[in-house]
């Protein structure tokens, strides 16, 4: 009896040192959906729901790839240009009268191709992910610039909007969200493969030991990386009636945002994507939220800061409290 | 009696100042409201600040090679600022114009360029340049070897150059948005604005301009939100879409202060099966506003007309090389577009902003 409780104990804290996080993100979620439709019932209303949720969860899926790759130890700060570049490529593509499948099957495996060049480059030539997506960020956006002139993609066939589609009654955003998240975090805790990348990042020595290719393993994890961004980039490219072909400021640091605010921790080897997932829904409620009681925007980016820091400190706790 | 219409006139005049609530996004900076119908009011007249050519031949009723250096050439923005320029210099039929510019937006390049055909031997420069400073030298350069020298669509230092052709002043955009919305919604009603950023130098000035104007002209618009959305199309999308569904029915129009904000906005209308309920009014590039325009969601979007800018602009260096267009002259001819006014002491208004519609919006391709 005695030790079954104390088993049940042991069960729960380890489930909240382990998923603290996430139980965080999903509570301070729901309590800011019950204060605000409080204070204006229309924050509840469906079209306002599909506007947090499908509107904002391409950032989400890009997140997916971040965490992944921000677990290894790794990061991206090209990911907001080449979703730039890969959305050109979509809308060019269906402009000029391919199939449909094949403008959306392109951003998935130009951004695989990519981010592999990119995990070869870090992995081989041993040069940190900073600085060489640092330089690709550069080789994207001005590419970019010159090829496009700036100029949008209009006129896209008709069924090219999957963004804007329902499945179910749920906006195809979301829908996918839902489903990598979850694909994810089973593969990510349950498999050979999903097990090493903690293992890659939290302790590389031990990995190595144990008989991980780390260098393969770091191409892998960029090329996978490099599909969500194709992923996400096809919600983003779907979402209008038309497709901007200059890169969205600051994308990147949304997308590494939400996963160090959904418990991915920046020195690598925890977090989950559910995680990365629930904290890009949690920045788009606070947003529409600050809209809807009528506070300046000016504070989102206060907010921001704060989560980003009481994550990172709550991290640091965690750490200690695992290691005594 | 007088004495006391002047107070009155006074305590209405300080009360509407009260009652009109600050519109979030613009800046403080004094505004110029123009009149609600009508033409504008001469300005107070500023002394002429432009620069002048050093033994410039007599270049009157003679035929004149002029070249153009846009900001960059293969873009269609600059491709219509050069069909205006040749078809006044068709027009006119005493003017070899021909365009040459970087194929990037690049200063040095911009320089380079204007220096060879200083070299060369020209008669006029035209120019819309990338940065005012750094072209100063080379333009005071042309203008020193007797070279008439115009700007337009962007201004260098006014000394470098003789005149600068004005594409819109602040207030004359904000009037016609402002004039534009109140057409579209039936003179009352609710209207937001999605906007770049608070503190982003232009979209705060036509902000606080369309305030002025909108309370002095259509008091009955009820400003009721301004929202931010950097240059982000998406964002912009779910930032209008917030708004549709915070003020619901009570939302009767959508300002777009950027070419990212505006078609986002017609986009999120359109999904939110709202065109014709709500309308949007912005500043935006035709191209990126065809689909919206075609769709009948948006009826006007507000700009000025490349094509009559470059036609502008031949116009004005063909009056200055005449020597018909002398410092102190409040107005120049411009062909089919009439007299323009000068303001600033050496800039030429090309007058209203345009108003691209179902009717013309196709004609253009930038």
């Amino acid at each position: 009896m005695n030790n079954q409780y104390e088993n049940n104990n042991k069960f729960f804290s380890r489930f909240l040192i382990n998923y603290g996080q996430e139980l965080v993100l999903l509570a301070s979620i729901i309590i800011l959906f019950v204060v605000v439709s409080q204070v204006n019932h229309r924050f509840l209303g469906g079209n306002n729901l599909n506007t947090i949720f499908a509107g904002n969860a391409y950032i989400g899926v890009a997140a997916i790839g971040m965490s992944i790759l921000i677990i290894t130890g790794n990061i991206d700060v090209s990911v907001g240009a080449l979703i730039g570049v890969l959305a050109t490529i979509c809308g060019t593509l269906a402009v000029s009268g391919y199939p449909i499948w094949v403008a959306w099957t392109a951003p998935i495996l130009v951004g695989i191709a990519v981010n592999s060049l990119v995990g070869i480059i870090v992995a081989y030539a041993g040069i940190p992910s900073i600085v060489v997506t640092l330089g690709m960020m550069s080789i994207l956006r001005g590419g970019l610039i010159s090829v496009t002139g700036g100029d949008w993609i209009t006129d896209m066939p008709e069924g090219f909007f999957l963004a804007q589609q329902d499945f179910m009654g749920i906006r195809v955003p979301l829908l996918a969200l839902i489903f990598f998240t979850i694909l994810m975090f089973y593969i990510m805790s349950n498999t050979t493969w999903g097990r090493s990348l903690y293992a890659i990042g939290g302790n590389p020595e031990a990995a190595r030991t144990s008989g991980i290719d780390l260098k393969k393993g770091v191409v892998i994890a960029f090329a996978v990386h490099g599909m969500f961004v194709g992923l996400s980039t096809i919600l983003f490219a779907t979402q209008l009636n038309i497709i901007q072909s200059t890169v969205p400021p600051n994308l990147e640091l949304t997308v590494i945002t939400a996963s160090v605010i959904g418990g991915v921790s920046i020195m690598g080897g925890t977090g989950t994507v559910i995680g990365s997932s629930l904290a890009t829904i949690l920045f788009a409620a606070i947003g529409s939220s600050l809209i809807f009681i009528g506070v300046s925007a000016y504070w989102l980016r206060a907010i921001m800061g704060i989560l980003i820091l009481c994550t990172v400190l709550a991290d640091m706790a965690r750490r200690r409290r695992v290691v005594t | 009696m007088k004495k006391y219409l002047l107070l009155i006139s006074g305590l209405l005049f300080s009360s509407s100042l009260a009652l009109a609530g600050d519109w979030t996004g613009g800046d403080d900076l004094p505004t110029n409201p123009l009149p609600c119908s009508g033409p504008a009011p001469a300005g107070e007249a500023k002394p002429y600040d432009g620069g002048s050519p050093t033994g410039a031949p007599n270049r009157k009723g003679k035929t004149i090679t002029v070249v153009d250096v846009p900001k960059l050439v293969g873009i269609g923005y600059f491709s219509a600022t050069t069909k205006g320029i040749l078809d006044a210099a068709a027009e006119m039929g005493s003017m070899n114009a021909k365009t040459d510019g970087p194929s990037e937006a690049n200063i040095d390049d911009q320089i380079t360029l204007i220096d060879n055909y200083i070299t060369q031997g020209v008669d006029g420069v035209l120019f819309a340049a990338n940065d005012p400073g750094a072209i100063a030298p080379v333009l005071k350069k042309a203008l020193s070897k007797g070279i008439n020298v115009v700007g337009y669509d962007a201004n260098s230092d006014p000394d470098a150059r003789q005149w600068f052709v004005n594409q819109a002043e602040f207030n004359g955009i904000a009037k016609s948005l402002v004039d534009n919305m109140a057409r579209e919604i039936g003179g009352s009603g609710g209207v937001a604005i999605v906007t770049s950023t608070f503190t982003t130098p232009n979209q705060a000035r036509w902000i606080a301009e369309m305030e002025a104007y909108s309370n002095k002209c259509h008091p009955k618009l009820e400003w009721l939100e301004t929202v931010e959305a950097q240059e982000d199309n998406i964002l912009s999308f779910n930032q209008a879409n917030t708004l549709i569904n915070k003020y619901g029915s009570d939302l009767k129009g959508i300002y777009g202060m950027t070419s990212v904000a505006t078609p986002a906005s017609a986009d999120a209308v359109t999904q939110a099966n709202q065109c014709g309920n709500i309308a949007v009014v912005g500043l935006a590039t035709p191209n990126a506003m065809k689909p919206y325009v075609n769709s009948g969601c948006v009826e006007s979007v507000v700009l000025w007309n490349p094509v009559d800018l470059g036609y502008a602009a031949a116009y004005v260096l063909r009056a200055v090389a005449d020597g018909d267009l002398k410092p102190g002259a409040t107005s120049v001819n411009a062909g089919k577009l009439g007299e323009l006014q000068v303001i600033n002491g050496s800039e030429i208004l090309l007058g209203a902003p345009y108003t691209f519609n179902k009717g013309n919006i196709n004609d253009f391709d930038f």
